[in-house]
């Protein structure tokens, strides 16, 4: 399962990132 | 390393499918831009200027919201509602939250049931809604980003023809807005429902999305 868990942990990483860069640049207004 | 690979085939595919679309939309909708660009005798600008603009982003969590919708409603859509026939649905006679039995919660937890599904209280009551909780999560944080980046691409095209620029909460009641959410929306709920109904007689062998090719119309629930 430790490769499931990474798996997990990419895509829950990935998708956070994604949202919150999404949300700085729309307030920074770029 | 490679049963490691094996055993997550479907999470990596996608994950790289997803990765390559997202750079071939950055290559893409730069190219886009330039061409706008020269045709209004304006400057280019570079990939990197690009993809760390909200132009991009708004594209992208436009498209994020939509499918994040489509799951967060079809998870809640199918604990309630039932199509006859469709291995998409479960059984008729299992509408509903189902008992603690047949969800293995609490005492009827089995021997690897994860620890929040066994201790009862509000973590089982949390952890029974984990997914649909963070799928729409996932739904509203992209659609709210998707109505902030939006904006500023809007106010870029109000300025470029001398009308003011709008406020947020100006911004989520236009049509620009609106016309890019139900663009997205209209097309999930198009293929969830096929695929609901077109799942009732139409077979693929090997897949989990489809019943057993031998399997009768009638049959609910039923994984091939």
């Amino acid at each position: 399962m430790r490769g499931v868990r990474v798996m997990f942990i990419l895509y829950a990483v990935g998708i956070a990132a994604g949202l919150a860069y999404a949300i700085v640049v729309g307030i920074q207004g770029y | 390393m490679r049963r490691a690979l094996r055993a997550n085939g479907l999470s990596i595919a996608f994950g790289l499918l997803f990765l390559g679309s997202l750079v071939g939309q950055a290559i893409s909708g730069h190219n886009q831009v330039n061409h706008d660009q020269l045709l209004h005798q304006g400057d280019p600008i570079g990939l990197w200027h690009y993809v760390t603009s909200a132009m991009f982003w708004a594209d992208v969590m436009e498209n994020w919201q939509s499918e994040y919708l489509q799951f967060s409603l079809y998870i809640f859509a199918t604990v309630f509602l039932i199509q006859k026939g469709s291995n998409e649905s479960k059984e008729p006679g299992r509408v509903g939250r189902e008992s603690d039995e047949q969800q293995q919660i609490g005492e009827h937890a089995v021997r690897n049931s994860p620890r929040w599904a066994r201790v009862g209280g509000l973590r089982t009551a949390l952890y029974s809604n984990s997914l649909l909780l963070v799928m729409t999560s996932i739904w509203l944080a992209s659609w709210l980003a998707q109505s902030i980046t939006g904006r500023i691409g809007y106010n870029a095209e109000q300025l470029d023809h001398q009308a003011s620029p709008v406020s947020w909460p100006t911004y989520v009641t236009t049509s620009d807005f609106w016309n890019r959410t139900l663009q997205n929306w209209q097309s999930e709920f198009l293929a969830v429902g096929s695929m609901v109904i077109l799942s009732v007689y139409l077979r693929q062998r090997g897949s989990p999305e489809s019943k057993p090719v031998g399997a009768p119309h009638a049959e609910t629930a039923s994984e091939g």
